[in-house]
């Protein structure tokens, strides 16, 4: 497997842009500034980071509620994203979805569904159109081993293999459904087994490890794509912060969680990149400034925007209504 | 003009339709070389064999394939089997397909989310509880979905046409009992818009605001009254959503009476809606309070014997309607 | 005491996206250690550890027979923390060694095996394959394992217990022992650790096996296909690959994928000899999975030992066994020709 010195960089900032705002949301979450709840996606970064440097351009990527850090690579821009957790018009969906569902479906960007599980079923549609327009593209959906026990998602699996869809089932593990172990929650500890039971490859890799995730999104796209049909992709991983912020954790011990924090992404490609020589501490420390910079930004648009108002804040529920309400 | 059923009226809805827009598709159980539990899709699959498909006994999937199809701009098209199913369904309907143009998230943009979901309502087939009902009211309280529920070929066909070319989710419900009646449909292309309630009959006496096979009860009702000397008009709202309430209300103003006939449990039903609306646009028009003529607060019996008894029959809208008539 | 170490993340690669590899789930491992719990639980032993692990594999197992057959096998845990990688293996079988195991049970693959065999002594080792391109396992039922774990417990004298040593391969980097191989040490262009699972042979540099098997998959089949080594034979075999060699031969390389492998040459590496890597950067790769990079700046070495771990022999030992008449029932009194041990022992304190 290669990845050329520049990609490494740029999976590197990538992974500092995720971390940088998501850290910056938890701030001014904390502080009162966010509505609502937020899922942030810290640790996490490699799936995401890894997963995007697989994806073309006109390919479908529905995320879940904790990849902020994914739909920011995709294409939306930080600004529209902060202002979007702000509930500001400049938002990209002007403040009416919020964090969970933040989306730019122009850049292939489906955002999440509040719904956990229905997604799974949703992503067949997008499989579906690619496959009838021959566009080349896959949709991807990525969901929690949480969502995993949806019935819809085995709906889902099915009828993408009974259909031959171009379409990649990315489960993330990161440990827990909200208080729940991953591993009471199923009694099948790597997910991707359930592949097996819809006749399609299931695979499990290392969620932290970016290359780990660059390789095996690679191969599973590259099926999709070539009209293999769809698989099933497992990431463990691990959340650094609570389900949503304000969650106190009481469900997880201070000894996993350092665990976890030894096998931290960032960290993990930082010594690639270092063992190789491929930056220097300096260069480093100039990227991690870059991303600071981007998020404090987005930070300042989205403080700076308007709140949306009127019957535009209310709009946009029809394509065409011919009655009254 | 030619006469055709319901059934062949749908089916041309759906030929013409698929035969003018290449990305429309058609999917549900046996909906293909079978042609549909009911017969509806015959004949479609030989036509369009790519466009015609089988799926698995699925409704979530249907529904999620149905739902991110239309979210990339194909006009889907999907079948529930009997629309008792739509709770199996359901999701799509109340969170997502309702939901995404407005919040986002797999948004739709422009001219996108053409869905149509095809749903049999309706007793009378002794097919026990969970085959039988209509369940029209049980979307009635969502924002963002349409809901469909004609009574006649000509309807059938005109409305699903525009369903069709519509960019907004639809629920359009079919009555099982209708599928073999038979009414006037032109040969030409032709839609029925939705919002526009149809005056079936017109009297002065009284208005029944009525739905699918309870339309036409009240016509024969009506009939039958007519000798009696008694008027009545007879309006079919058509759409439940949007809801055509200035062609509801000015009949009713009009009359002054109203009575609305419903098949499925009168409590928390449809037509409530409508009565209300009725209520608040006419209250000093009414000489009379409104009536429910609508199904037991009950589920619906399997035995053809208690299953004639609880659906809402032309003599239970007569007497209604002479309730009302004081 | 007898040993078992089930590894449960085994047999999930990315080899199952880019060939044929079947999935093997927990669940099926689980049943497997349950046969093995079985067999052990009618000899009448119960002394049996096992490694945690956080798909509870044995706590399952235990479970299901109490459910099922309502016995209690008395399993007990391993005393070690687990951390859901190689180590707990490598941890696991150091600890059954201290304690005086009689044997180890390992369901796994060659990762699994390699990992056990680190730290394993001299305790003899009982292979049941569950993992992907297997050539140190073997494809085994569980009742077997079972029942060759019974003979190793009761026959300390080894009158009938058959163990070959197997032959591994010692990688030094910068003249420092860092690793081990059971079967093949492949040195790749790869640059990453990536998925760990070697699957593209036109990565491959350099490799060296102590057995080449034509009848199996991956590495030591590519040495198969042009010079067969066994197990018992005092060398191994060491190819250069990749563009400029003459020789082309055909070689299943994972399931269901015959590919063509180009090599400069191949020699044969006597025990204790000691190559130095022609690559000048890469990826060290131990028995299929990508483990240790290098750079210009290392120096790698490579050294075929004669001292791999212990394997039992099922087939010689339980033939030997039943030809001693260790199978025949004595009323749990024991009395066989070695008039001290055979199959059914009654004598254990019940717990």
């Amino acid at each position: 497997m290669k990845v050329s010195n520049d990609d490494l960089i740029k999976l590197y900032g990538n992974m500092w842009l995720i971390r940088m705002f998501e850290q910056r949301a938890a701030d001014l979450f904390a502080k009162g500034v966010l509505p609502g709840f937020i899922h942030l996606g810290v640790g996490q970064e490699a799936f995401m980071a890894g997963t995007h440097y697989s994806i073309k351009p006109g390919d479908s990527i529905g995320t879940s509620h904790r990849e902020h850090g994914l739909l920011l690579l995709l294409g939306i821009t930080p600004g529209a994203l902060m202002a979007e957790l702000y509930g500001k018009a400049t938002g990209s969906n002007k403040g009416k979805g919020g964090s969970m569902h933040a989306c730019l479906p122009e850049k292939g960007a489906l955002g999440c569904n509040g719904i956990l599980g229905s997604a799974q079923t949703i992503i067949n549609g997008y499989g579906f159109a690619h496959k009838v327009r021959k566009t080349g593209n896959i949709a991807v959906t990525i969901f929690g081993d949480g969502a995993a026990n949806r019935g819809d998602v085995h709906e889902g699996m099915n009828l993408a293999s009974v259909m031959n869809l171009p379409v990649v089932f990315i489960i993330v593990d990161n440990g827990y459904g909200i208080s729940m172990s991953s591993k009471n929650s199923s009694v099948v500890t790597d997910l991707s087994a359930r592949a097996a039971g819809y006749g399609m490859p299931g695979v499990t890799a290392d969620g932290n490890d970016v290359l780990a995730v660059i390789e095996a999104t690679s191969e599973a796209f590259k099926r999709a794509r070539e009209g293999g049909g769809p698989s099933v992709v497992e990431f463990k991983t691990y959340r650094h912060r609570g389900h949503f912020e304000g969650d106190p954790t009481p469900y997880r011990s201070k000894e996993e969680l350092e665990m976890w924090m030894k096998k931290d992404p960032i960290l993990r490609l930082e010594k690639i990149l270092l063992d190789r020589n491929v930056i220097n501490e300096k260069q480093m420390k100039d990227i991690k400034a870059e991303q600071l910079a981007i998020v404090d930004d987005a930070q300042k648009f989205a403080e700076v925007s308007p709140y949306p108002e009127g019957p535009e804040g209310y709009g946009d529920v029809f394509y065409k209504y011919e009655g009254r309400d | 003009m030619r006469e055709i059923t319901v059934a062949q009226a749908i089916n041309e809805a759906l030929a013409e339709e698929m035969a003018l827009n290449p990305e429309v598709y058609i999917f549900g159980e046996d909906v293909g070389d079978f042609g549909g539990c009911f017969g509806v899709t015959a004949g479609l699959k030989k036509k369009f064999p790519d466009r015609v498909m089988d799926t698995p006994i699925s409704e979530t999937g249907i529904m999620g394939l149905a739902a991110g199809g239309a979210y990339m701009g194909l006009k889907m098209v999907p079948e529930i089997m009997f629309s008792d199913f739509v709770g199996v369904a359901m999701d799509y309907l109340f969170n997502q397909v309702s939901k995404s143009r407005y919040m986002g998230g797999m948004q739709p943009k422009g001219d996108v989310c053409g869905l149509v979901l095809r749903a049999p309502n309706g007793a009378g087939l002794t097919a026990a509880a969970q085959h039988s009902q209509c369940t029209e009211a049980l979307l009635m309280n969502i924002p963002g979905l349409k809901i469909a529920i004609p009574s006649t070929p000509y309807d059938y066909k005109g409305m699903l046409k525009y369903a069709i070319r519509g960019n907004d989710p639809v629920v359009f419900f079919e009555h099982k009992m209708l599928y073999g009646v038979k009414g006037s449909v032109p040969d030409e292309d032709y839609v029925v818009p939705f919002s526009s309630a149809d005056i079936k009959l017109e009297g002065s006496d009284v208005t029944v605001i009525a739905t699918q096979v309870m339309v036409h009860k009240a016509l024969a009702a009506a009939k039958k009254l007519a000798e009696e000397g008694i008027s009545v008009e007879v309006v079919d709202p058509r759409s439940l959503k949007p809801l055509d309430t200035e062609t509801i209300v000015s009949s009713v103003k009009k009359t002054g009476r109203v009575v609305l006939v419903n098949e499925a449990p009168v409590f928390g039903n449809a037509l409530a809606e409508v009565g209300l609306q009725i209520a608040e646009h006419a209250l000093h028009d009414l000489k009379a309070a409104p009536l429910r003529v609508c199904g037991p607060n009950r589920p619906i019996p399997f035995t053809p014997a208690l299953e004639k008894q609880w659906i809402v029959s032309e003599e239970d809208i007569i007497n209604g309607i002479k309730k009302v008539l004081g | 005491m007898i040993g078992i170490i089930a590894n449960p993340s085994s047999g999930k690669d990315i080899r199952r996206l880019v060939a044929q590899g079947t999935v093997f789930d927990n669940m099926e491992k689980v049943n497997i250690v349950q046969r093995i719990l079985s067999v052990i639980y009618a000899s009448g032993l119960r002394d049996i550890h096992m490694m945690p692990d956080a798909f509870h594999i044995s706590e399952r197992a235990s479970l299901n027979l109490k459910r099922s057959l309502k016995i209690d096998v008395y399993v007990k845990l391993l005393d070690i923390k687990f951390s859901d990688d190689q180590n707990d293996s490598t941890q696991a079988a150091e600890l059954l060694c201290k304690m005086g195991a009689s044997c180890i049970i390992t369901l796994g693959g060659d990762g699994t095996n390699r990992a056990v065999a680190k730290a394993c002594g001299d305790v003899p080792l009982i292979t049941i394959s569950t993992g992907t391109n297997n050539v140190f396992p073997l494809m085994l039922e569980g009742t077997m394992a079972g029942m060759a774990a019974v003979v190793a417990e009761r026959d300390r004298e080894r009158q009938y217990l058959v163990i070959n040593r197997r032959k591994r391969i010692n990688i030094y980097k910068n003249s420092k022992f860092i690793d081990i191989a059971l079967i093949d040490v492949a040195i790749t262009k790869d640059m990453f650790i990536g998925a760990r699972a070697l699957y593209h042979p036109e990565a491959l540099h350099e490799l060296a096996v102590t057995v080449a098997k034509p009848d199996c998959l991956g590495m030591s089949a590519i040495a198969g296909s042009v010079y067969p080594v066994g197990e018992n034979d005092p060398h191994g075999l060491y190819l250069e690959m990749g563009e400029g060699g003459e020789l082309e031969t055909w070689v299943p390389m994972a399931p269901g994928m015959m590919q063509l492998i180009r090599f400069k040459h191949y020699r044969k590496i006597k025990i204790n000899e000691r190559i130095v890597v022609k690559a000048d950067e890469g990826m060290v790769a131990l028995d299929g999975e990508r483990e240790v990079p290098f750079t210009k700046n290392d120096n790698i070495e490579i050294e075929l030992s004669p001292f791999g771990p212990n394997v039992v022999n099922i087939h010689k030992s339980l033939t030997a066994a039943s030809r001693g008449g260790f199978f025949i029932e004595k009323d749990g009194q024991g009395l066989t020709k070695a008039e001290s041990y055979s199959f059914y022992m009654n004598n254990n304190k019940e717990e």
